[in-house]
């Protein structure tokens, strides 16, 4: 019998089929598209090729937009948002709308072409966790942004684009996306009647029952969350609670960074290098105006959010927000405990 | 300058990229190409199927065998089951149900080869006819809180057989987009009494400009907040909660809108893949129905959805709705 489940945080109903279940190896991403890039504008020595850098880890060599360095963020040459200008909230009959205001930077990772983050070493993948939390940083200065987004599209099936340079990439947004907000709401809710975040709790569980955790190193905890939407869907949560990603000390970054490579490798190792997609979700910027509550830093829990493109989502998704997970996240985290890396 | 652009509906934020538009030309999607081979749902392989469970055939014919126009069957890798009694029950901090339902598959003609669009008015209005008499039955099933047709036309789009179908999921309880638009379009009729589709079609209507096609009962128009490029609403004019009590002119209307609709679609992008899903009320008590009205809403598949979409639920629309109409619009028949 298939089983309906529901995601405690937002409340999304999810089929776990059983039915159509196929065994994890089946799920292995098809034969990848070998052809070497031609010319990328990530490499070092290209820098003239993209934006001017905001950022930059360079040990090498001062001059910015010169050689010389291990990392580098750069505005996005394609940007879903500009920066400069003022919102100009109006309406439009019974619409709204506002001017696209934001910004839009792409962290590339490494100055070697190196297309999965999984292959960077522990101590590069440290400096990239170490940027998002500057890059948030800044941005946050910024008081006509409520959020930033931070992500990454690897593989061409998970919007990555063709050229295969590791990077990832921050939007900071000037309203709270309405993922975040249900998020945010959901745990709320939950914090207001039991006065326990709603994180730390799952986490609790999971460490009990144990048959969805994939690995517990560290101070962080690798699951396949009970209702997930994707098969291979993986969270990977701090132990401690918080609510911000940016207040993270040196030491949990390294850690985070060692857990992150293991879970990415244990992945590509065990599914064939898939196409994937995370995303971090932290608490919006809390400034003191109207629309903050004040128990975020209790109620809400950072994590990450890591899925594999192994199936098409189609118009059913789409229109009902219900989603068809062909494999019970049991499984998939007894195969991924299993995958050796 | 972008444009952000708020749904009035459920609330979602999208970004109109009004500065460098997509042009058709420029979008590289998948292309949709049959490969043939076995297909279970032609005529004289009925017996690959689990048995047919309405059907509109020839006179005399018998049931599971050729002769038939439009084919309902159970589908054969059920989503969901239909014995059972439905058992929520909860687990340390989360929620369960087991997985009762009903998915069955629309088998919209006998023909391989055709899309809406190569099919005749007449061969589409059965088809529609036989998507409301499904949902009818269903309805009666005290279980189930939602019925969802959907149609995924095209590998891309996630179809995993070639011969054109459609699909029909009853669920036993309303999905959350569902309730999302049932909240939203509540908290506007109580606010100002009036349907928000039908003022939606209101304004449409006076702007003019993502107009596609409008017959006497149906407009078809690119919504002022799409989420994908090139994304079509084919709304009822007259104000209705469901789907199933279209009445007959209206599905010809329908029949006839729908497929204009799609042939402009599939003229301004070849070998394109799609979805289309039919928003209709909840079923059995979850809702009034004064203020949702059901529509109809098509997704062509030709971008990714990608990390920042999954991630905060905004999304980023390449051509505008405006443009998307006119290029729909300029398509010759």
């Amino acid at each position: 019998m298939p089983e309906l489940r529901k995601d405690p945080v937002i409340g999304r109903w999810v089929i776990i089929s059983t039915e159509r279940a196929l065994r994890p190896d089946q799920f292995s991403s098809q034969v990848k598209d070998e052809k070497e890039d031609l010319f990328c504008p990530f490499c070092e020595g290209k820098e003239e090729n993209t934006p001017p850098e905001v950022y930059a880890i360079r040990p090498r060599n001062p001059t910015r937009n010169g050689p010389g360095w291990d990392l580098r963020v750069v505005p996005s040459i394609s940007p879903f948002l500009r920066i400069e200008g003022d919102l100009d909230r109006r309406g439009n009959g019974l619409y709204d709308v506002m001017n696209g205001v934001g910004a839009h930077e792409i962290v590339v990772e490494t100055n070697q072409h190196i297309a999965n983050m999984a292959d960077l070493s522990e101590e590069q993948i440290t400096k990239v966790l170490n940027c998002y939390s500057d890059r948030i940083t800044d941005l946050g200065k910024d008081t006509r942004f409520k959020y930033v987004l931070v992500f990454k599209n690897y593989g061409k099936g998970a919007g990555g684009g063709g050229i295969k340079h590791t990077r990832s990439q921050l939007i900071a947004t000037p309203v709270n996306p309405k993922r975040v907000k249900e998020e945010l709401t959901g745990a709320r809710l939950y914090y207001d009647y039991h006065e326990r975040c709603v994180f730390c709790d799952l986490i609790k569980q999971e460490l009990v029952q144990k048959e969805r955790v994939i690995l517990e190193l560290d101070g962080f905890v690798a699951v396949s969350p009970f209702a997930a939407r994707f098969p291979f869907e993986t969270w990977i949560l701090p132990k401690r609670h918080c609510s911000d990603y940016t207040c993270m000390d040196a030491e949990s970054v390294r850690n985070l960074s060692r857990v992150l490579k293991t879970v990415l490798l244990k992945l590509k190792k065990g599914l064939n290098d898939p196409d994937y997609n995370y995303i971090i979700h932290t608490a919006p910027f809390r400034r003191q105006k109207a629309g903050y509550w004040k128990t975020i830093d209790y109620d809400y829990h950072w994590h990450i959010e890591i899925m594999p493109r192994l199936t098409k989502v189609a118009g059913f998704e789409w229109g009902t927000g219900f989603y068809i997970c062909p494999l019970p996240p049991e499984e998939t985290a007894k195969f991924l405990r299993e995958v050796q890396v | 300058m972008a444009e952000l652009r708020r749904d009035p509906v459920v609330g979602r934020w999208v970004i109109v990229d009004t500065d460098h538009p997509n042009k058709p030309e420029d979008f590289e999607y998948e292309q949709n190409i049959p490969s043939g081979g076995l297909c279970p749902f032609c005529y004289g392989n009925e017996f690959m199927t689990p048995p047919e469970i309405s059907c509109f055939r020839d006179p005399g014919t018998a049931a599971n065998t050729p002769g038939w126009q439009v084919r309902v069957v159970a589908n054969k890798f059920p989503a969901l089951q239909i014995e059972g009694k439905l058992d929520r029950r909860g687990l340390g901090i989360y929620d369960m149900s087991n997985g009762i339902g009903a998915h069955e598959v629309l088998i919209e003609s006998p023909y391989h080869n055709k899309d809406i669009p190569e099919l005749l008015v007449q061969e589409i209005e059965s088809y529609l006819m036989m998507c409301g008499v499904r949902c009818a039955d269903l309805k009666k099933d005290k279980r189930f809180k939602y019925i969802m047709i959907f149609r995924n036309y095209g590998a891309p789009a996630g179809a995993s057989l070639e011969h054109p179908h459609t699909q029909l999921i009853a669920l036993p309880m309303a999905p959350k987009n569902a309730l999302e638009e049932i909240r939203g379009a509540r908290g506007y009729y109580n606010y100002r009494e009036r349907c928000i589709f039908c003022d939606i079609i209101r304004q449409e209507i006076t702007d003019k400009v993502r107009i596609v096609l409008e017959n006497k009962y149906f407009i078809s128009f690119c919504p002022f907040v799409s989420r994908f490029p090139f994304e079509i609403m084919i709304m009822p004019k007259k104000h209705s909660g469901y789907f199933c009590h279209i009445s007959g002119d209206e599905v010809s209307a329908l029949a006839q809108i729908l497929k204009e609709t799609l042939t402009k679609l599939k003229k301004v992008f070849v070998n394109l893949s799609y979805n289309y899903i039919i928003h209709s009320a909840p079923i059995n008590g979850e809702s009034d129905v004064e203020y949702y009205h059901w529509h109809m809403e098509i997704m062509p598949k030709l971008t990714q959805v990608a990390g920042f979409e999954w991630g905060t639920g905004f999304y980023l629309d390449q051509t505008s709705p405006e443009l998307a109409a006119q290029y729909l619009k300029a398509v010759k028949d």
